[in-house]
C-alpha cells in the first residue's frame, strides 16, 4: 500500500504534465478550426460547441487508434476467427510497435542525462543504426545464413553503428569542450544526409525505385513475431527493449561503471577528485547512449519497417527526450513513459487520418510535457496540488557546470 | 572545458600558460606546413587555369576577370599561410590569429574552388553577393546568441524561435498583404508581428530559467521542439488548405544611392536586400552598446559575474529578461528573412539548423558581433558556393555539400582552430538576493 502510495506521487507531476499538455493542445485545436470558429459572430455556442466537438473527435480517433475499437473488440468476441482478433487487438499491438523504437531510443537519453550529457541527437544515432543494419542485412542477402543469425549480426551493427555516432560527440565534449546540444544536432543533419547518400547509391536502393529506400530485407531476414495474426506487427524487439532496460537499471544502478557514470553526471569536478575520469565517462555514457539509440534504430529497420527510408524516425529522438524527463530518468519509467507515448504516437496518426488534427500537434504536446515536467512549479500553480521538488537530476540535468557557454 | 579544467586544477596559471604557448606552436607549426605544402601541390597545377568572372547579369555592362592559373594561386595560399604560421611563432602566446585565419581563407577558398572548378569560368558575382545574403540570417541568429550569453543565459532557442518568427512573418504578412495591397505594410507589418512573438518566446525562456529554474538547455529545447509542433500543425492544418495565408510580400533587392553605381562592387555589395544592410547596421550598433556604453558593461558584468554585479546594484534579473527580450526580436527578424526575402513561402521546418549554426559563427566570432558577422559570412560563402558547384555540375555529392556547414559548425565548436573563451557564468542561474 505504502509502495502503492509512493508511485502515485511520483506518478503525479508527470500525470497532470501530460494532462495539462493534451488540454493545451486542445486549445490549439480550437484556436486553429477557423471554419467553425468564423460563425462565432452569429452562433457562438454553436460555433465554439462544434470546435469542442472536433477536440472530442480528435482525441476520441486518438484512443482508438491506440487502444481499439470497441465496436470491433466486441465483434471479435462474437465472432473470432483470425480476421477479427487481428482487427480488434492491432491498435494496441502497434502502440506496442510504436513504443518500442520510443524505449530504446528513451533509454538512451536516460543513460547521457545521468552522465550529464544532453543528447540530442537520438534522431541522428537511429537512423544511422539502421543504416548498418541494413548495409548488413542487404549485404547477407545471398549468404544463406538463416534469419536469426543474420539478425544478431544486423543487430550489432546497429550497435556499432549508432554507438560511433553518439561517442563522437561524447569525445569532442570530453577532448575539447564542444557542447553536446550543438553537436549532437550537427549530427543529426550529417547522419539524414550519409543515410540519404547510401540509399541513393545503388547497392541498398530498392530495385525499381528512384527514391530513396533500401531493397525490402523481410524475405530473408525478420525480427520474429509474437503473435503471428495477419497485419499484426507485434515481434520481439518490444522484449528486446524491455530487456534492455531492465539491463539499463541494472548497469546505472548495480554496478561500479554505473556508479562512475552517475557520478560524472551528478557532479564531475567530484567525480575527479574521487579518482574517476569524467571524460572516460561522457565518452562511455554518450557510446552506450547511441548504441541503445542505435539497436532501436535496427530492431525498427528489420522488424517492423523491412526496409529503410531516410524519413525512419519520424520524430522518435524529440519524443524520446520528453519522455525520458517525464520518467524521471529511471529505465522502468522509460517503459511506462514508451507505452505512452507510442500510444500517442499510433493514435496521433489515427486522429490525422480520421479527423484531419494533423499528427505534428504531438510534437507541440511533448514540448509542454518536458516544459511542465521541467518546471513543477507551474503544476502546482495550475492545479493547486503540493507536489515534491523534481528529483535532483532533472533540476540540473546538465549540471556540468558550463564553464564554457554553448 | 572539463579536460582543461582537469589539467589546470592543480597547478593553477602556470600550466594554463604552457598550455597556451604549446597551442601556439602547434599552430604556428601546422600553419608552416600548410604553406610548405601548398608550394608541392603548385608546382604540378600551373597548367590548369582559374578564371574567376565577375559579370552581373542585371546591368550587363559590368564584367570583371581574374584569369589566373590554379598554381599561382596555391603559391599565393602558400606564401600567406606561411607568413602567419612565421608571425605565431615569432610572437608566441600573445599572436591575435583569429582575424588572420579569416584573412587566410580567402586564398585558400579561392584554391579550392578554382581546383573543384578545373578550368571552368565561373561567374563569382552571384556567389560573392550571395555569400552576403546567406549570411545574414546566421549574423541576426548570432546577435541575439551574443546578448543572451553576454546577459548569462544560453540561448540554444535560436532555432525555434526563427522558425515561428518565419511562420508569424508569412501569416501576418500575408493578411495584411491581402487586406490592404500594399506590399511596404505588409512587410513592416510581418516582420514587426515576427519580433514581437519571437520577443515574448524570449521572455518565455527567461521566465522559465529564471523563475522556474529550469535547465537553460532544456528550457531551449522546449522551444525548439514546441516551435517545430506548432508550425508545422499549422502549415499543415491551416496554411495548406488556404494558400492565400501563405503567399507572404517579398522584400526586394534594394539600389542604395550613389553607392550601387560603382563598378563591380556597387552590385556585388549594394544592391543587397535591405535585411543585409540592416544586420551590418546592427552589428556596428550593438558592438558599440556592448563594449562602450554603461549597460553593455551591465550587460557584460551580468554574463560573467552575476554576484559582483548584483553586489553593486545592478538588477541582474532585470537585465538578463530585458536581454532575451531583444535577442527574441532579432530572432523574429532573422526568421522573418528566410520566408520574405528567399523562399517565398513558408515551409515546414524550413530553418534547417541554421539557428544551431548561427551559435556556432557566435562562438567562433568570440562573443563579438563583428567576429561573428565574419564567421556568419564564412558559412554564408560555403552555402552560396555549393549552390554554384552544384549548378556548375562539379562531381561532389550534393549529400556532400549539404553536410559542408553542419560540419564546419562542429569543427568550430569542437575549437579545432583555437578554443575562446564565452562568458563566465552563461547557463548558471543566479539568485538575486
Amino acid at each position: 500500500m505504502r509502495a502503492l502510495a509512493g508511485l502515485a506521487r511520483r506518478a503525479l507531476v508527470p500525470g497532470l504534465a501530460v494532462l495539462t499538455a493534451l488540454i493545451l493542445g486542445a486549445v490549439v485545436i480550437i484556436l486553429t478550426d477557423f471554419e467553425n470558429l468564423a460563425q462565432i459572430g452569429s452562433d457562438p455556442a454553436g460555433a465554439l460547441g462544434a470546435a469542442v466537438g472536433g477536440v472530442f473527435n480528435g482525441y476520441g480517433a486518438m484512443l482508438t487508434g491506440a487502444f481499439g475499437d470497441p465496436e470491433r473488440i466486441r465483434l471479435a468476441f462474437e465472432d473470432p476467427n483470425d480476421r477479427t482478433i487481428a482487427t480488434a487487438i492491432r491498435p494496441i499491438t502497434e502502440t506496442l510497435v510504436a513504443a518500442t523504437p520510443l524505449i530504446f531510443v528513451g533509454l538512451a537519453v536516460a543513460i547521457s542525462f545521468r552522465t550529464g550529457m544532453f543528447n540530442i541527437g537520438g534522431d541522428g544515432q537511429l537512423i544511422v543504426g539502421a543504416l548498418g543494419a541494413t548495409i548488413v542485412g542487404v549485404g547477407l542477402q545471398t549468404s544463406g545464413l538463416p534469419s536469426l543469425v543474420i539478425l544478431a549480426l544486423a543487430i550489432a551493427a546497429a550497435i556499432l553503428f549508432g554507438g560511433f555516432w553518439g561517442f563522437i560527440p561524447g569525445f569532442l565534449k570530453a577532448r575539447t569542450g564542444a557542447h553536446e546540444v550543438i553537436t549532437t544536432i550537427m549530427l543529426n543533419y550529417i547522419g539524414a544526409q550519409v543515410v540519404l547518400f547510401a540509399l541513393l547509391g545503388p547497392s541498398l536502393r530498392a530495385a525499381g525505385s528512384s527514391q530513396p529506400i533500401s531493397k525490402n530485407m523481410s524475405a530473408w531476414v525478420d525480427v520474429p513475431s509474437i503473435i503471428s495474426l495477419p497485419a499484426i506487427r507485434l515481434d520481439y524487439g518490444f522484449v528486446a527493449s524491455l530487456v534492455m532496460a531492465a539491463a539499463v537499471s541494472w548497469l546505472l544502478f548495480r554496478t561500479t561503471k554505473g556508479y562512475e557514470l552517475r557520478a560524472a553526471g551528478f557532479n564531475p569536478t567530484a567525480a575527479r577528485y574521487a579518482g574517476m575520469s569524467a571524460g572516460g565517462s561522457m565518452m562511455l555514457g554518450m557510446a552506450l547512449s547511441g548504441g541503445l539509440a542505435g539497436m532501436g534504430g535496427g530492431f525498427l529497420v528489420i522488424g517492423a519497417t523491412g526496409q529503410l527510408t531516410n524519413d525512419l524516425s519520424g520524430g522518435i529522438g524529440f519524443n524520446a527526450i520528453a519522455l525520458a524527463l517525464l520518467a524521471g530518468l529511471r529505465p522502468s519509467g522509460v517503459v511506462a513513459a514508451g507505452l505512452l507515448f507510442g500510444a500517442l504516437t499510433t493514435g496521433g496518426k489515427v486522429m490525422g487520418i480520421q479527423s484531419g488534427i494533423p499528427f505534428d500537434l504531438l510534437f507541440f504536446i511533448m514540448a509542454m510535457v518536458i516544459m511542465f515536467v521541467a518546471a513543477p512549479g507551474l503544476i502546482r500553480t495550475i492545479w493547486r496540488v503540493k507536489v515534491a521538488k523534481p528529483a535532483p537530476e532533472i533540476a540540473s540535468v546538465a549540471p556540468t557546470a558550463p564553464a564554457e557557454p554553448v | 572545458m572539463s579536460a582543461a579544467v582537469a589539467t589546470a586544477l592543480p597547478h593553477g596559471e602556470g600550466l594554463a600558460a604552457r598550455r597556451a604557448l604549446r597551442d601556439a606552436r602547434i599552430r604556428g607549426a601546422t600553419l608552416l606546413a600548410l604553406g610548405v605544402l601548398s608550394f608541392y601541390f603548385a608546382s604540378s597545377a600551373f597548367s590548369t587555369p582559374a578564371i574567376f568572372l565577375f559579370r552581373i547579369y542585371n546591368t550587363g555592362q559590368d564584367r570583371f576577370e581574374v584569369a589566373t592559373s590554379v598554381g599561382l594561386l596555391w603559391v599565393i595560399a602558400g606564401l600567406a599561410a606561411a607568413l602567419v604560421g612565421a608571425l605565431q611563432l615569432w610572437r608566441g602566446a600573445t599572436f591575435r590569429w583569429r582575424p588572420w585565419l579569416l584573412v587566410l581563407l580567402v586564398p585558400y577558398v579561392a584554391v579550392i574552388l578554382g581546383a573543384l572548378l578545373d578550368g571552368t569560368i565561373a561567374n563569382l558575382s552571384r556567389v560573392l553577393s550571395g555569400s552576403f545574403e546567406l549570411a545574414t540570417p546566421l549574423t541576426l541568429g548570432a546577435l541575439a546568441g551574443i546578448l543572451s550569453e553576454r546577459s548569462g543565459m544560453l540561448n540554444i532557442a535560436l532555432e525555434g524561435k526563427m522558425l515561428v518568427g518565419a511562420c508569424v512573418s508569412v501569416v501576418v504578412g500575408s493578411v495584411v498583404l491581402g487586406a490592404t495591397g500594399n506590399m511596404f505594410a505588409a512587410t513592416v507589418a510581418g516582420v514587426s508581428a515576427a519580433m514581437v512573438v519571437s520577443g515574448l518566446l524570449g521572455l518565455l525562456l527567461a521566465w522559465l530559467g529564471i523563475r522556474h529554474r529550469v535547465d537553460q538547455i532544456i528550457a531551449g529545447t522546449v522551444i525548439n521542439i514546441g516551435a517545430v509542433g506548432i508550425t508545422n500543425f499549422l502549415f499543415l492544418r491551416v496554411l495548406g488548405s488556404s494558400p492565400e495565408l501563405n503567399t507572404p510580400p517579398n522584400v526586394a533587392a534594394m539600389q542604395l544611392p550613389f553607392l550601387s553605381d560603382i563598378p563591380v562592387l556597387g552590385p556585388l555589395l549594394f544592391s543587397l536586400r535591405p535585411y543585409v544592410y540592416l544586420s551590418i547596421i546592427l552589428v556596428i550598433v550593438l558592438t558599440y552598446l556592448i563594449f562602450r556604453t554603461r549597460w553593455g558593461l551591465r550587460l557584460r558584468a551580468s554574463g560573467e559575474k552575476p554576484a559582483a554585479a548584483g553586489t553593486v546594484g545592478i538588477n541582474v534579473l532585470q537585465i538578463r529578461y530585458r536581454a532575451l527580450f531583444f535577442a527574441g526580436l532579432i530572432c523574429g527578424l532573422a526568421g522573418s528573412y528566410l520566408p520574405l526575402a528567399t523562399a517565398g513561402s513558408f515551409q515546414m521546418q524550413m530553418t534547417a539548423g541554421k539557428g544551431f549554426i548561427a551559435l556556432a559563427a557566435m562562438i567562433f566570432g568570440a562573443w563579438h558581433p563583428i567576429g561573428a558577422f565574419a564567421a556568419a559570412l564564412v558559412f554564408g560563402f560555403a552555402d552560396s558556393a555549393q549552390a554554384l558547384l552544384s549548378i556548375l555540375g562539379v562531381q561532389v555529392p550534393p549529400q556532400l555539400l549539404n553536410s559542408v556547414p553542419y560540419i564546419i559548425t562542429i569543427v568550430v565548436v569542437a575549437g579545432v582552430v583555437g578554443r575562446v573563451r564565452g562568458p563566465a557564468s552563461a547557463g548558471q542561474p543566479y539568485e538575486q538576493g
